[in-house]
């Protein structure tokens, strides 16, 4: 009854490792179990924390996979900090999958890795990614996120990482309204010391971002149209909508005020206690204190505008200069 | 490198994807402070629109090009070897990604920049090698790590002009208007549908574990920091070294006319003189060793690049500043009643 590796046959990919689970039942192989891993113990991974960089990359390679391939996998790179997994990077495997077997590009997989190392050499591999997989059996189609291949993919990572591998499934299908994300972590499933089948349960989850990375990806929300975002922005019309926003903050705020005033919502003390300590916050600055700083300000930078538009006719000067002379 | 642009149609401009992006923004951020480079991938698309889809690093040794931060002895001893490495490193890379059905033509290159330096002759040289080894159409990403702050991403596509191309070709020594050299071309951030989705998703901070992500307030409110000073005095520094080296270069050409024009004295006067010391300053500037123009040309396009930043970010200074004392004085005279 064990998941076993069994014979290899002929298979597409020929540096691969191939991979079956004959024996094991497909209902027992993969146990897709929602349950929260235990807090605490700090050689347990219970929280990952995942780059938008890896996110883009899975979809990419989503969207370029190979024709009738039902999903793709890749390794996830990164660094793992006590009890909490950090994925910075990921690069994509070839694989196949037929039936309850699977092909790894295990040489790919290696390559890939030293030359990643070679240009990051701090990040380390920390798993696998996969997407959905649409089930052929099911009759309204709909994907699922753990497959019964799963656990053999599992087991290959098993031992490229140092740690349990992390799983990561970006759910494709978009039978719902929003790409699924979700981070699995495996436990082997044992009868009298003999590994029975692995149980995927899943942990937290979290999206963050480098400040310049959520500087960009800000830039590409604001602008999410066919048309694409320019990089080159106008500083007063970026100030003018950062202002916009913030009117619209106030606004809202002292519209809640005004209604808990008025008895139309009833008062939330945490909130109440939040506006009290924002409004705190605003410096008061004595109004020839502030004239002082104000014209200091002015009269800087004024003074550099001046410089540099000195620079600037004393450039033009020579190329009017040399364009003259040269010929 | 194996695949070549075809050079039908001029680039007009450039569409990145976000993932591209993101993968030089990665790469140019973590290994600060060291600037490095690396290689963009993506397709030719018809009306002169080049699509840049994929982006991978160069290997650590290879940030000789960054000589911003290297000395000049330390790049010379790993020059060869990392170039080679480089190079293979390059070739290797594309043949992994290819096999996962990625793009694989090579378009350009991506460096990290400081402030806005771009205009250097190491820039320039290893573009010009782009341009007419590769493909004509080749572009360079510069990505500016201490400028985009504030909310501001600082991204910028630049290839030579054909003017600087075939001055270089042709090794003379002419003047050439310093803004004709690089020429910028337009950058637009784009996705497919999928990412786009995601995005969305991202965005509105409804589903899925976006957390702190969503609605995108943090660096909207970013832009209004009001603190100037810091990104000027650098702005002032820098251009005080670069005015300080172009005296420098100046200074270069005034002593080799001046040495032209006192090997001629010698040897004869009178009326032929004239003529002869014209020859003789033709002839000395068509040399090999004359000081190069376009170092002193690089340098003042330079100048006036940071000249132009300064003016946008003195802009949006005074604006903030008004601004600040407008909603000031609201307050005071709110206090006042």
């Amino acid at each position: 009854m064990a998941a076993a590796l069994a014979q290899p046959t002929t298979y597409g990919c020929s540096p691969a490792l191939l991979l079956s689970s004959k024996a094991a039942p497909s209902s027992a192989a993969a146990v897709a179990a929602r349950s929260k891993s235990a807090p605490g113990e700090s050689s347990v991974v219970s929280d990952v924390v995942v780059h938008p960089i890896v996110l883009l990359s899975v979809l990419d390679h989503h969207t370029r996979r190979q024709e009738g391939a039902g999903r793709v996998i890749g390794t996830l790179l990164g660094k793992r900090d006590g009890d909490r997994v950090e994925i910075t990077n990921a690069f994509a495997v070839p694989h196949a999958e037929r039936g309850d077997e699977v092909a790894i590009g295990k040489d790919f997989n290696r390559q890939m890795l030293a030359l990643h190392l070679r240009a990051n050499p701090r990040e380390t591999v920390m798993g696998w990614y996969a997407t959905a997989l649409p089930d052929e059996n099911d009759p309204n189609g709909e994907s699922k996120c753990i497959a019964d291949t799963s656990s053999l993919i599992h087991d290959f990572y098993a031992g490229e990482c140092d740690d349990d591998p992390i799983h990561l499934v970006v759910d494709t299908s978009l039978q719902t309204d929003a790409i699924a994300l979700r981070a699995y972590k495996s436990t082997p499933v044992c009868i009298k010391n003999e590994p029975l089948a692995n149980m995927f349960n899943e942990i937290r989850l979290a999206v963050k971002s480098s400040e310049s990375e959520r500087i960009c990806i800000d830039r590409m929300i604001g602008s999410n149209s066919t048309e694409g975002a320019s990089t080159n922005e106008d500083e007063t019309a970026a100030l003018q909508v950062s202002m916009e926003k913030l009117l619209e903050m106030l606004e809202t705020c002292s519209e809640y005020v005004d209604k808990v005033v008025d008895g139309t919502v009833s008062a939330d003390d945490e909130v109440g206690r939040n506006i009290s300590e924002v409004l705190n916050s605003v410096p008061r600055i004595r109004p020839e204190v502030f004239d002082k700083m104000f014209n200091d300000s002015l009269q800087d930078l004024l003074m550099v505008t001046y410089l540099s538009n000195i620079t600037k006719t004393q450039l033009t000067i020579a190329e009017k200069l040399n364009e003259t002379l040269g010929k | 490198m194996a695949a070549v642009i075809e050079a039908d149609a001029r680039v007009t401009s450039v569409k990145l994807e976000g993932l591209a992006a993101l993968k030089i923004i990665k790469h140019c951020q973590e290994s600060l402070p060291t600037m490095v480079t690396g290689s963009l991938l993506g397709l030719m698309i018809e009306d002169g629109v080049l699509e840049i889809t994929h982006a991978f690093p160069f290997p650590e040794p290879l940030d000789d090009k960054g000589d911003i931060v290297k000395t000049a002895d330390e790049a010379a001893v790993e020059d060869e070897a990392a170039a080679l490495d480089g190079h293979e490193f390059q070739i290797e890379m594309m043949k992994m990604l290819r096999e996962v059905n990625v793009d694989n033509n090579c378009v350009g290159w991506y460096q990290s920049m400081y402030l806005g330096t771009h205009s250097t002759s190491t820039v320039f040289e290893n573009q010009l090698s782009y341009q007419t080894d590769l493909s004509p159409n080749a572009v360079v990403i510069l990505y500016d790590p201490m400028q985009t702050a504030h909310g501001n991403l600082i991204l910028k596509c630049y290839r030579l002009t054909e003017e600087a191309v075939q001055l270089k070709q042709s090794g003379k020594n002419n003047f050439i208007n310093p803004r004709n050299i690089f020429e910028e071309v337009p950058v637009t951030l784009n996705n497919p549908g999928l990412i786009r989705s995601l995005l969305r998703d991202v965005g509105d901070g409804l589903h899925g574990p976006y957390g702190a992500e969503g609605s995108g307030t943090d660096t909207t409110f970013d832009r209004l920091d009001l603190s100037t000073n810091p990104y000027l005095e650098k702005h002032l520094e820098f251009l005080c070294s670069w005015v300080d080296d172009l005296a420098a270069e100046q200074y270069k050409f005034q002593h080799y006319t001046r040495s032209l024009r006192s090997n001629v004295d010698s040897r004869s006067k009178g009326r032929k003189a004239k003529e002869e010391l014209a020859q003789a300053i033709d002839e000395g500037w068509a040399r090999q060793d004359a000081p190069k123009r376009m170092e002193s040309l690089l340098m003042s396009n330079q100048i006036r690049t940071y000249c132009d930043q300064v003016e946008k970010f003195t802009g949006g200074g005074f604006g903030k500043l008004y601004l600040t004392s407008g909603l000031h004085g609201k307050d005071d005279k709110k206090a006042a009643a």
